[in-house]
């Protein structure tokens, strides 16, 4: 194929010397039959003459060689391009048009495509990622204890036990399930510490992924021991971003969360961890020195804390299958062998197993799963506006074709053949198509940075290039090529039936069309199209729309939420009730701020802790199961939910009172259900340990569209007392900082982060946004879906338009003389603007026939999607056909008036 | 020219070329004189349909041409097999082969 190619090539371009060489050996032929004729006796004149005649046309012989070398397709091609580039020049405004519809629509799909290549279909930028394996594929985070079934998350003691035992894993690699946040501050810096996000990996974890330092050196197993001095690694990003590539940073002193750490160098560019998330680690940091960092909170070295997640990579020849059944032996085999295993615990021991994913493209997270419902309806819907664009173009062609019809005649007439004409044409249609695809290259570009930025709103940094690379580029090029031969075939088509001495005869006056049925069949196409795409898009806005703005049980606006961590900034337990006092005093004081609160997370944060809830009166069911926080004094009258019965928690519910609760709704009608809620009991493992004083309101604090869970909240401080419970005592520590302020929360935000500064300069602001910034943050996929189908629908709906507009100039033009009749023998304006607006309604009328049908059909493939609001909605279906219905008329009306201008005098004489 | 010139039937005439220029080194005329020579002039080569034929082999890589002198001194373009071609020349000869013995087999016996 290749050599064939290069031969072809060759031909193409050593023409000159390949001509002179054929014609040299074929004249030596016939000179060489001349000379043996003569020796058996001809005169020289009969032997030219009958040497010649055996040999055939010389130039004919010529042709036949040039076709057998294939240099004859390179050339056609030639001259073609040439040819189809005269005509695009010679037609500005068509190719201006058309260049632009194509554009958009393969520029529509490129960025998705960009999109869809990175997050579905790219590999991590390590070294030779088909190797690489996750253990487990579920994406439980960050730390759980107890049986998962399909086990994807492992304690350190696990992880080790896989590593020894597994022999065909030649590299397995542990690291933390969920990103923690650091404080770091640069030793013997005077600035105060900074957020980052950072991760545990195991000391083998670089070596596995096969990567190399750009500056220093990377983690190693030597790291990667108890007593090892503290090293971190930095990623290439912050090292540009913060530091500027200062070469002093590596071996330097950084205090990450009060504890100093040496960076031992730094990470190679482009590398973003083990898996693809917007916000990816800055700091590497070895497990061994989890437990210093974590204090009391440490999980390394609990055999049933599950936080790690595991990539390994597999040995040449190992097949995944067996090792899977190995590694569902040896979870089954470890787990069984745990101390204080419950009956219940035994029966499910075989249930427990493990999944061998291949993790090429790394941990598949909710980044790749979440999105690809969206991204693949994003791809459905702009294939749909591509062919809208196909269908527009091949219209402008199909006109253009008529009128080139004298042309296509006097080729015809020519001898040319007609499989040539249609070559010539889908030539002419597939340079159009590269043109726009080259044009569709930009567009491509700044959509996919505006489709990153609505993605991933709130994130400061995405690990995704908008920038096209090779397989995005071959994508734009291939959709082109197709796009070209989809729009380009029926048109060729109709051109090459012409009938020459028809054409020749009356060039344009027949009132015979034959491209008239094609015409108006895309328009229909165009029109039914566009209806459901604009259909598609009422649905999605509605969608985000009652989504953004339900009743979600605590008010959005005026609501500023910080995010701290005292255990960054190194707090004990002991230190917590100071540290509460001085808060919500400090804030309450700054101006504007209506009132403070603090809480372990706020509503909508992608935060839950939730547990087994024994309740008085109430049978222990194992399935019982509630979400609970830990909230301030006036947290509830703070973030605006309701007190239903009893009371909230206050300042007299400190560590020495009685033990409270407070449930919502949902916690006291499930649980608690036709009986007063106030004075029964709950606890985690006892219920007797909470008494319940109040009922709030229910709030949704995860699920945007489900029901709110069942919940109880609890005041901070109040201790448990059983030492089974000293995970709980984790929560003490707030996470969230909530203020009801007046005015915009943006302008606040200087003034609590000096607020926080001046009591203490170690507490680091890890996040600071509006509550309703929060909520919005949650509806990024579906935003992203209804600004784009929007986008598109706009888009789509133009292009019918347009469609429809030249279908009904097009035919207004050809009837001019018929319309000059009629208004010669008494028809008035009004009957010859309703006769050419009564072709155009048709078209409409026939459009959404099978548009509105369609839409329906494609409503029940969004239902899934879909929130407070039917895939039938009839509002949605009506708006949609009458907007699309006065578009297309008023598109058509304009050129429907200007035939009404004719003179009958001029349009009789017309042609 | 004689009664009993037949035509070449389709596609042998790329195998005759194939291996007439197996033995060594030829110019076109030379291979449609060695075929006509050694079928002892029963097979006419159409000389037309010749050199389509050895520009479609060379682009195939069975063959690959040369510029050399020839008896008398003139330029010459000499055609030789490659590895490919000699391949292909065995293939072809095995089919041909069974080609012919199989209508062979059908026409004594049908």
């Amino acid at each position: 194929m290749l050599s064939d190619l290069l031969y072809r090539l060759r031909a193409l371009f050593r023409r000159k010397s390949m001509e002179a060489e054929l014609d040299e050996e074929l004249r030596a032929h016939v000179a060489r039959q001349v000379e043996k004729y003569i020796q058996s006796g001809l005169t020289r004149e009969e032997a030219a003459r009958r040497a010649r005649l055996e040999f055939g046309g010389l130039e004919q012989v010529k042709e036949e060689c040039r076709d057998a070398r294939g240099v004859n397709f390179i050339q056609t091609l030639v001259q073609d391009v040439r040819y189809g580039l005269r005509m695009l020049a010679k037609n500005p405004a068509f190719t201006a048009v058309a260049v632009l519809t194509l554009a958009l629509g393969i520029g529509a799909n490129t960025a998705i495509f960009t999109l869809v290549n990175a997050v579905m279909l790219k590999s991590l930028p390590v070294a030779n990622p088909q190797e690489l394996y996750r253990v487990g594929n579920d994406d439980n985070c960050c730390v759980i204890g107890g049986f998962q079934g399909n086990w994807g998350i492992y304690s350190y003691s696990l992880y080790q036990q896989f590593r020894d035992h597994t022999p065909e894993f030649s590299q397995m690699a542990a690291f933390q399930g969920g990103l923690g946040d650091l404080s770091v501050r640069r030793g013997g810096a005077s600035r105060p510490a900074e957020a980052y996000a950072g991760e545990f990996v195991s000391g083998n974890y670089f070596t596995m992924f096969g990567v190399s330092a750009s500056a220093g050196r990377l983690i190693a197993p030597a790291d990667d021991r108890p007593g090892a001095p503290p090293v971190a690694v930095m990623s290439y990003r912050a090292w540009q971003q913060h530091f500027g590539f200062d070469p002093s940073v590596i071996g330097a002193t950084f205090i990450i969360n009060t504890m100093p750490f040496t960076v031992a160098g730094i990470a190679p560019p482009g590398f973003f961890g083990d898996t693809l998330r917007s916000d990816p680690p800055d700091f590497w940091l070895s497990l061994s020195t989890e437990p210093a960092l974590n204090g009391q909170y440490s999980v390394l070295n609990h055999a049933d804390m599950h936080w790690l997640y595991i990539i390994g990579r597999l040995k040449p020849g190992a097949q995944p299958a067996s090792v899977q059944s190995e590694l569902t032996a040896e979870v089954q085999h470890w787990q069984g062998a745990q101390p204080d295993l419950t009956a219940q615990n035994r029966s499910e021991l075989g249930k427990q197993h493990i999944v061998l994913a291949p993790a090429g493209g790394g941990v598949a997270r909710r980044l790749q799963t979440d999105s690809a419902t969206g991204l693949r309806l994003l791809m459905a819907i702009s294939g749909l506006v591509l062919l809208i664009a196909c269908a527009n173009i091949a219209n402008l062609m199909l006109a253009r074709g008529a009128a080139r019809r004298t042309e296509t005649a006097i080729r015809t007439a020519l001898g040319a053949p007609r499989r040539r004409l249609i070559r010539q044409m889908l030539t002419e249609s597939i340079l159009l198509a590269v043109l726009g695809g080259a044009a569709g290259l930009l567009v491509a570009w700044s959509g996919a940075r505006a489709i990153l930025q609505i993605a991933f709103r709130g994130a400061s940094y995405v690990p995704i290039s908008p920038n096209p690379s090779l397989p995005v580029l071959g994508f734009a090029f291939a959709v082109s090529l197709v796009t070209g031969i989809i729009f380009g075939v029926a048109p060729a088509w109709v051109a090459s039936r012409c009938d020459p001495a028809e054409a020749l005869r009356g060039a344009g006056r027949s009132t015979h069309d034959r491209s008239s049925l094609p015409r108006k069949s895309l328009v229909v196409l165009q029109v039914a199209l566009s209806e459901v795409l604009l259909i598609g898009a009422g649905l999605l806005t509605q969608t985000l729309r009652n989504l953004e703005n339900q009743k979600f049980g605590f008010e959005t606006q005026g609501r500023i939420i910080a995010r701290v961590d005292p255990t960054l900034a190194g707090y004990k337990p002991e230190q917590l009730h100071a540290l509460y006092q001085q808060l919500r005093q400090r804030l309450t004081q700054i101006p504007g701020v209506l009132s403070a609160a603090y809480s372990l997370y706020s509503p909508m944060q992608d935060e839950n802790w939730s547990t087994d809830i024994p309740i008085e009166g109430r049978p222990f069911d194992e399935w019982d199961n509630a979400s609970f926080d830990r909230v301030s004094p006036r947290y509830f009258e703070t973030i605006g939910t309701r007190l239903m019965r009893g009371r909230v928690i206050t300042e007299e519910d400190t560590p020495a009172s009685p033990q409270v609760a407070v449930i919502n709704q949902t916690f006291a009608r499930k649980y608690l259900p036709n009986q007063d809620p106030i004075g029964k009991h709950l606890g985690f493992l006892k219920p007797s340990e909470f008494e319940i004083v109040g009922v709030v309101e229910d709030a949704k604090y995860m699920d945007a569209r489900g029901p709110a869970y069942p919940t109880f909240f609890l005041p901070f401080l109040q201790k448990a007392k059983d030492p089974k419970l000293y995970w709980l005592e984790r929560s003490q520590y707030m996470g969230d900082i909530e203020l009801r302020v007046a005015g915009r929360p943006e302008n606040l935000n200087a003034e609590v982060r000096r607020t926080l500064a001046d009591i203490d300069p170690n507490l680091t602001v890890l996040d600071m946004k509006s509550l309703s910034e929060q909520v919005a943050q949650n509806f990024n996929q579906e935003r992203l879906v209804a600004r784009l189908t929007e986008l598109f629908g706009a888009l789509a709906l133009v292009l019918a338009c347009v469609g429809l507009y030249g279908v009904t100039a097009y035919s207004v033009a050809r009837r001019t003389n018929e319309i000059g009749i009629r208004m010669a023998l008494g028809a008035d304006r009004k009957s010859v603007l309703a006769l050419v607006l009564r072709g155009a309604l048709g078209l409409i009328v026939l459009g959404l026939a099978i548009g509105i049908p369609a839409a329906l059909a494609g409503g029940r493939v969004l239902a899934s999607l879909l929130y407070g609001v039917k895939a039938w909605d009839l509002l949605t279906l009506g708006l949609g056909a009458v907007a699309l219905a006065i578009c297309a008329l008023v598109a058509a009306f304009v050129p429907a008036r200007r035939g009404t201008k004719v003179d009958p005098i001029i349009a009789l004489r017309y042609e | 020219m004689s009664n009993e010139r037949i035509d070449l039937p389709q596609g042998t005439l790329d195998l005759l070329i194939l291996k007439t220029a197996a033995l060594e080194p030829q110019h076109g005329w030379a291979i449609s004189e060695r075929i006509q020579q050694i079928s002892s002039e029963v097979l006419r080569i159409q000389q037309g349909s010749l050199y389509p034929a050895l520009h479609r082999l060379e682009r195939r890589g069975w063959i690959k041409a040369k510029w050399g002198a020839s008896e008398n001194n003139r330029r010459a373009k000499y055609y030789e097999l490659t590895k490919s071609g000699r391949k292909q020349l065995e293939a072809e000869e095995t089919a041909w082969r069974k080609l012919i013995a199989a209508v062979g087999q059908v026409l004594e016996t049908a």
